[in-house]
């Protein structure tokens, strides 16, 4: 867990340009939709969008190297020596995850600095939910991330080449930018229902709720959220222990385990 | 000239659409453009309803904006995948080997890429004005007539040589880099979103970005296709129109001239077939 941890850090400071790149996509969403919310007559609202904008740095970082990361990885024949070494696959991609958030943290990082220096959106914020709701937010978006590098893995291109719209629907219906639960949702309750099932979808309402409270709905409570969230976490990092176990076991009998697809 | 451009057309569009049924490929190419837009939508119908000063006529502002600016990112990508691509899959080589210059194959995929997104930008407007009857309970007034869309068809197309040329230059650059050729569309596509009044008028922005806005054909294109599909002003289209059409071609020149300077020292200092990571 440690090494790959060490790997997926020194390849990300080892190369200050990703940087540059990990921070195009949210930071331009964000003032984009930031400037739309000013331009709409609620300026406090800009603060949702940059946000939302640190929030999709991490679910960038699961969808493009984590998600994909395995399969990656025995395109370029590196998942054999995943698959040959001691250690067991599930701390690999616990690895990957730690990695991953500590390569992300400055790009969400700068994405907030820059974008509450421009919009100046006033916050309210209780520090401990903030970190609680962060930490478990982090938690089970990662462990989706590790759900999904099994299942693209399994099903390899076609499941690559679904990426961007994966990433656009998602952070559309999880209401990264705008409450998708709740009373300022737009969507009907059972599609409401749907999205809560999205660890983003939850953990932006608790984020939103900690940061902007007077901004926010009362319902769900931010506990009642924070209670979901924490289950979200359990439920995925199981079924991503599963997944594992099952890619191994049916990748062994089709005897597809490393086979490269051209 | 003619028959390379159209080989290259060919062989873009079976690349992006023929690896399966037209329909669905469509379909397919429509779901992240489509989601964009939504949450432009949305955010816009939040922020607005919050402030008690929603306009279904603003609604229909943002998502013709929304729907577009991916768009002509898109196709303003095209060269640098074909090139960074190309070299991974030994396809560029073949083309850069010919006596002729690779502008033609690079102008075929943009047009291919061009043929892909107008579909595109209707399933995306389609898209937001169902969302918008259905959960918003607002109808966008959006003038649909078949004057309105061969108006708006030519607008795509007025703008087509500015894509063109913003394709070239980042082309020339791709036959140079060796990484991180992938992250362009993000900085084409941020930049015509905060740009080019995809998604409010330029004035919100602070100087000296209003004034960068007024100045890129991009903004003039988005303005061209909200005075035929929303505003039904043909006078000001032709303006606007106009004015995209004329602020594109200095751009479409340089483009040219720079690709075909990176092309000649890419010849010949080796980079023009290495492999990109």
């Amino acid at each position: 867990m440690y090494a790959r941890t060490w790997v997926r850090v020194r390849s990300i400071y080892g190369e200050p340009l990703w940087l540059v790149v990990g921070i195009a996509f949210p930071l331009f969403t964000t003032f984009g939709l930031g400037f739309l919310y000013r331009s709409s007559g609620v300026g406090a609202l800009a603060g949702f969008a940059v946000l939302g904008g640190i929030a999709v740095s991490f679910w960038s970082n699961v969808v493009w190297s984590m998600a994909t990361q395995f399969y990656w990885d025995k395109q370029e024949g590196i998942f054999e020596l995943y698959l040959v070494s001691p250690a067991p696959v599930s701390a690999i991609l616990v690895g990957m995850s730690i990695g991953g958030f500590v390569g992300t943290a400055p790009s969400a990082l700068l994405v907030g600095v820059v974008g509450w220096q421009v919009f100046g959106s006033a916050v309210t914020p209780s520090w401990a939910l903030v970190a609680t709701g962060f930490v478990l937010t982090i938690v089970a978006l990662y462990s989706l991330g590790m759900l999904l590098a099994s299942v693209y893995l399994a099903y390899g291109r076609q499941a690559e080449s679904l990426n961007d719209s994966v990433m656009q629907t998602v952070s559309m219906f999880s209401g990264a930018y705008f409450p998708s639960v709740g009373s300022g949702s737009p969507f009907p309750v059972s599609l409401q229902l749907v999205v809560s099932l999205i660890p983003l979808t939850i953990g932006m309402d608790v984020l939103r709720k900690a940061v902007f409270s007077p901004l926010t709905s009362a319902f769900p409570t931010v506990y009642e959220d924070l209670a979901i969230l924490a289950v979200l976490c359990v439920v995925f990092f199981v079924l991503a222990q599963w997944a594992i176990g099952r890619m191994r076991e049916r990748g062994r009998k089709k005897g597809t385990l490393v086979v490269r697809q051209g | 000239m003619l028959r390379p451009l159209f080989a290259s057309i060919w062989m873009g569009w079976q690349r992006e659409i023929g690896w399966g049924n037209p329909v669905v490929a469509i379909l397919a190419r429509s779901v992240a453009p489509a989601a964009g837009a939504l949450t432009a939508e949305i955010v816009y119908w939040f922020g607005a309803s919050a402030a008690g000063l929603f306009d279904p006529g603003r609604l229909a502002y943002v998502v013709v904006g929304a729907s577009l600016y991916g768009q002509v990112a898109l196709y303003a990508y095209v060269p640098t995948s074909a090139i960074s691509e190309g070299k991974n899959s030994y396809v560029f080589p073949q083309v850069f080997m010919t006596p002729s210059s690779s502008i033609p194959y690079l102008t075929g995929r943009c047009v291919a890429s061009f043929l892909e997104s107008v579909p595109v930008v209707v399933i995306s407007v389609a898209v937001c004005a169902l969302v918008s009857s259905e959960f918003f309970h607002a109808t966008l007034p959006l003038i649909v007539s078949p004057l309105s869309v061969v108006l708006f068809v030519t607008a795509m197309a007025l703008i087509f040589p500015s894509a063109l040329g913003l394709g070239y230059l980042l082309g020339s650059y791709a036959i140079f880099a060796s990484k991180f050729e992938w992250a362009v569309p993000s900085y084409i596509a941020g930049t015509l979103m905060i740009l080019s009044e995809a998604l409010y008028p330029a004035s919100v922005l602070p100087w000296p970005l209003s004034t960068i806005a007024l100045s890129l054909p991009f903004t003039y294109f988005m303005r061209a296709s909200r005075d035929v599909l929303l505003y039904g002003s043909l006078s000001r289209y032709v303006t606007d129109a106009g004015v995209a059409f004329l602020l594109g071609m200095p751009l479409l020149v340089l483009g040219l001239l720079a690709f075909r300077a990176g092309e000649n020292r890419g010849r010949m200092k080796g980079f023009i077939d290495r492999k990109s990571m």
